[in-house]
């Protein structure tokens, strides 16, 4: 066969395949707002958005509240979990063991105790902050050891070998970190660390227990208020995904580039 | 080169060299051998300055094996080429000019270029590690250790990681390097390379030298340990 009819083939073959792809998710997608249409239209009342429209500067104050304590935790985490993963590299054998404490004890213990312990008796007995402030505090410990992690697993990704080479060729500290070590592992630790930021911004709705006024605390008190519970969940689901699905996807997007 | 070790011992969790002396004067390239475990890449890692004797004094042409100055003045070839995954075949070697030998920019770039050309890696240069042949990354590993313009090029078994081909490659661009003037030492299992490279050969048994002399002690081995390894080798 010739050269340009396999060409011809190759590319209807790939064209195909482009087009199964786009169907299958075309497909899942509908399966989704199928469920969300059957959930609407069985609602004993009719469904009646206003209420939320007439509140929405209230609501976009709120989309703005989460992204920002979500941030906030994210810098501290980061911050904390590097700080840590030095403790558990250093040579102090007790730096070492207060890491791994701390680490199962974070690890065993839910995230809405954690805000709720920070957020009211911590917070009592320091009486430094207010409680949303604690709050705050709570989930970025909680987070904390999730970052060590990937501090730890980013790290280990440069063998040994390659240490000898910095020791051998006479690099100092300054120069390993700043040549060899940091631009190899920034690349490893980008993909965790969003998914770790999509971890907060979904934590961060339990921050409503300490009066945060956040996304979940805004809908679910005008939900108190109407008792409309579709409208204000709905709503509520959306503004997160708006957050998380465009993250999850530049995620994937980065990991593809690096990749190469 | 001038190699010389007293009662050189060194133990990680066991004992892997046990009270080794040794003195060379003239030999331009030394090969060392033996089965996995006898020692001789840890030998070949001390001589290098890349680890830390526990015991002895080690020096190689009057330097103290401790010093920065011996570290200085050595190259090392490792098993893996041990590149830097993230930077092209030029910046491997550009980097370290510029960094630790102080050196500017273009003047590192030029010594890079030359090295690399010599071993046939001119149009592979701007390419990341993982973009060329084990072989070709192996040589620009060798191109490394040569612009630093050491006085021993030590390297540990260079071609273990590949096949036949790319083996004969990297033996080839070694030797090339004789013609440039550079003393060797090396670990290697490829004995047909020992017999026409080496002008001293160590053989090292559960770590101790038990033989040792020119490349014709390969064909008249006179402990059974040595007649064992020769016999698997072939």
């Amino acid at each position: 066969m010739a050269d340009s009819t396999m060409d011809t083939l190759a590319n209807q073959r790939n064209t195909v395949r482009k087009l199964h792809h786009a169907l299958n998710y075309f497909f899942a997608i509908a399966v989704f707002i199928a469920g969300a249409f059957f959930v609407a239209v069985r609602q004993p009342r009719s469904l009646d958005f206003s209420g939320i429209i007439a509140r929405s500067g209230i609501i976009r104050a709120a989309f703005f509240t989460t992204v920002q304590v979500s941030f906030i935790a994210l810098v501290g985490s980061v911050t904390l979990g590097l700080v840590f993963y030095f403790f558990s590299i250093s040579k102090s054998g007790f730096l070492k063991a207060f890491t791994n404490v701390f680490t199962e004890v974070i690890y065993g213990t839910p995230l809405l105790v954690m805000i709720f312990m920070m957020g009211y008796p911590v917070r009592a007995s320091l009486n430094i902050a207010t409680s949303p402030t604690m709050g705050l505090v709570g989930l970025t410990i909680y987070i904390t050891p999730y970052m060590t992690n990937i501090f730890k697993a980013a790290f280990s990704s440069i063998p040994e070998e390659q240490y000898m080479a910095m020791e051998l060729f006479g690099f100092n500290a300054f120069q390993r970190y700043r040549y060899i070590i940091i631009p190899q592992v920034i690349r490893v630790l980008t993909a965790p660390l969003m998914n770790n930021f999509s971890l907060i911004i979904k934590g961060s709705a339990l921050l409503n227990i300490v009066a945060t006024r956040e996304i979940y605390y805004e809908l679910f008190s005008w939900r108190q208020f109407t008792g409309r519970s579709f409208e204000a969940f709905v709503v509520m689901w959306g503004l997160y995904l708006a957050i998380t699905l465009p993250l999850s996807q530049l995620t994937k997007y980065i990991e593809r580039r690096w990749s190469r | 080169m001038k190699i010389e070790v007293d009662r050189l011992s060194h133990v990680y969790d066991v004992k892997v060299l046990k009270a080794i002396s040794l003195k060379l004067e003239t030999y331009r390239s030394v090969a060392i051998i033996g089965v996995s475990g006898s020692g001789k890449s840890t030998l070949l890692r001390i001589l290098s300055g890349l680890e830390k004797p526990t015991a002895g004094t080690v020096s190689v042409n009057g330097k103290d094996v401790r010093t920065k100055a011996h570290r200085e003045s050595v190259g090392f070839v490792f098993q893996s080429h041990n590149l830097f995954p993230h930077l092209t075949l030029e910046r491997n070697i550009t980097l370290i000019l510029e960094k630790t030998r102080h050196m500017p920019l273009e003047k590192a770039i030029g010594i890079a270029r030359g090295n690399l050309e010599a071993l046939q890696l001119s149009d592979q240069m701007h390419k990341l590690p993982k973009h060329v042949s084990g072989g070709q990354a192996q040589r620009a590993s060798i191109a490394r250790a040569l612009s630093l313009n050491p006085d021993v090029i030590f390297l540990d078994e260079p071609t273990a990681s590949l096949d036949p081909i790319l083996t004969h490659e990297v033996l080839m661009a070694v030797k090339k390097l004789r013609t440039m003037g550079k003393d060797f030492v090396f670990v290697t299992h490829v004995i047909s390379f020992v017999r026409d490279f080496a002008d001293y050969v160590i053989f090292m048994h559960e770590g101790e030298i038990i033989e040792q002399g020119g490349p014709a002690i390969l064909d008249r081995p006179q402990t059974p340990e040595m007649r064992d390894y020769m016999e698997k080798v072939h």
